[in-house]
């Protein structure tokens, strides 16, 4: 069996753990600096109140002036998101997550360890905790075990046996299937607004009023998508962070932050002369939020200047100043077999010299003994903002 | 063991370097007479810095750059908002 495990509005209930006072209030997801004032995800009692995720700022703000706005917090999700999986994986599943707030996973090895597929699921949802209201789905395709995720209640487990799944995908909604909101609304014009509806109608036709997406739509419903899930390895990250005395916005200041954090990054002792293949940037944001990007390199490599290089066009693309910049390096992997040096460059022995004593400097008199005094705004006319120390650890 | 990333032992803060440091200054309308307990022999430059009156914390200081008797030159000034005397280098 293919389980779903599922936490709705995942975006939201990250940040909401973090403030309990907002408990049982209307609260919804702030739009992120820069783009369309559109809200977020919703609190039930927001969702009572008549606001609703897409809604304008405005709009909402008019239906419910109670409504409490909470900063998208992307790289705070993205943490519990994480947490969340590492404890699944301790319960002994190996899990395919689809986005935070959504993972797959096959039950048939817990199965056995918990005594039957129903205690394998609970064991999920003990896993996860009952503060995030997760609920499960099982059956033997990923399609209906999304499906029942999303009906089961709040710490539950819906199981779909395989003679039973057309019948319990018939009567619901079209908002499940991966369509654009322009294609489902094309269906819905004509007639079509429940799975069963569309299952009903000849492949080819399908196909040809809407394309590709149309098809794969049509074999879901069908109960012919996929039936495998790909779990993934889980990660070995090393991360370092570095938090500002005053928010930051200025592009040389947060270059020169970028390239402390790499030298860190590729000195710290476990990177055990590996190099990473993925690499992400997240910041803290003046207003509260956050702010992630991720990439994946072509090759690996522990070059400083390629990876501040790679990094250096996410990095314009920060929507607020920041107070914290963190950098993660994942999927290390060992060397690729670069070609060694015949001459070693010039200064080479000096810096290691340096390196030593540095080290030795750090040993007696404490870690961050060690400091650069790296420039972030020279023009300033106030002088104790022009410079910042960072500390060293090579 | 690879340390996981949520580890705080990892984060640490970067520093302002030049903070303005408490001084001991008499002046006489305004402009500084001694610092320290030292004399002034000499007032170099004066100027005024006034930043960030766009945030909830505005900058507003009076710069005096002073030649001591003992010979040292050193950079005071006073913050306006609150009345109190700084040493630092400008």
């Amino acid at each position: 069996m293919i389980a779903c495990l599922s936490i709705p509005g995942f975006s939201l209930r990250a940040p909401l753990a973090r403030r309990p006072e907002l408990k049982g209030k209307p609260v919804a997801l702030a739009p992120m600096p820069g783009a369309r004032p559109l809200i977020g995800s919703c609190t039930r009692a927001a969702d009572e109140a008549g606001v609703r995720p897409g809604m304008r700022l405005s709009e909402a703000l008019a239906t419910c002036p109670r409504l409490e706005l909470v900063e998208q917090d992307p790289a705070g999700v993205e943490e519990a998101w994480e947490a969340l999986l590492r404890r699944l994986e301790q319960a002994g599943f190996a899990v395919e997550p689809a986005q935070p707030g959504c993972v797959y996973f096959e039950t048939r090895g817990v199965e056995r360890l918990a005594g039957g597929l129903e205690q394998a699921l609970r064991r999920a949802l003990e896993a996860v905790g009952e503060e995030w209201g997760a609920r499960v789905g099982a059956a033997s395709r990923r399609f209906a075990a999304l499906a029942a995720a999303t009906v089961a209640p709040a710490g539950r487990a819906l199981v779909i046996d395989d003679g039973e799944a057309h019948l319990f995908l018939e009567p619901l909604p079209l908002d499940l299937l991966p369509l654009s909101p322009e294609r489902r609304e094309e269906l819905s014009e004509l007639g079509v607004k429940r799975l069963g509806e569309l299952a009903r109608l000849p492949g080819a036709a399908v196909t040809d009023r809407l394309g590709a997406d149309g098809a794969e739509a049509w074999q879901l419903v069908r109960g012919e998508g996929d039936a495998s899930v790909e779990p993934r390895r889980p990660p070995a990250e090393i991360a370092e962070s570095l938090s500002f005395p005053e928010p930051v916005a200025n592009e040389l200041t947060l270059a020169r932050a970028l390239a402390a954090l790499v030298e860190r990054l590729l000195a710290r002792p476990e990177r055990d002369g590996r190099a990473p293949r993925q690499l992400a940037l997240s910041a803290k944001l003046v207003g509260g939020g956050s702010w992630r990007r991720s990439l994946t390199l072509r090759e690996p490599t522990a070059e400083p200047d390629r990876l501040r290089l790679a990094l250096a066009s996410k990095l314009a693309e920060l929507p607020a100043p920041t107070t914290e910049l963190r950098l993660e390096l994942g999927e290390l992997t060992e060397s690729v077999g670069t070609q060694a040096e015949l001459v070693r460059p010039r200064g080479s022995r000096l810096r290691e010299r340096l390196r030593v004593g540095l080290r030795q400097a750090r040993a007696a008199v404490g870690l961050e003994a060690v400091c650069t005094v790296v420039e972030v705004a020279p023009w300033s006319r106030i002088p104790e903002t022009r410079a910042i120390l960072v500390p060293r650890d090579d | 063991m690879v340390a996981h990333p949520g580890d705080p032992g990892h984060s640490r803060s970067a520093r302002r370097l030049n903070e303005p440091r408490p001084a001991l200054v008499v002046c006489e309308e305004g402009v500084p007479t001694a610092v320290d307990r030292v004399r002034v022999a000499e007032l170099r430059e004066e100027w005024r810095v006034d930043d960030r009156w766009w945030t909830e914390e505005p900058v507003e200081r009076r710069y005096f750059e002073v030649l001591l008797e003992t010979g040292r030159n050193v950079v005071v000034f006073r913050d306006e908002a609150s009345g109190k005397w700084f040493r630092q280098s400008a």
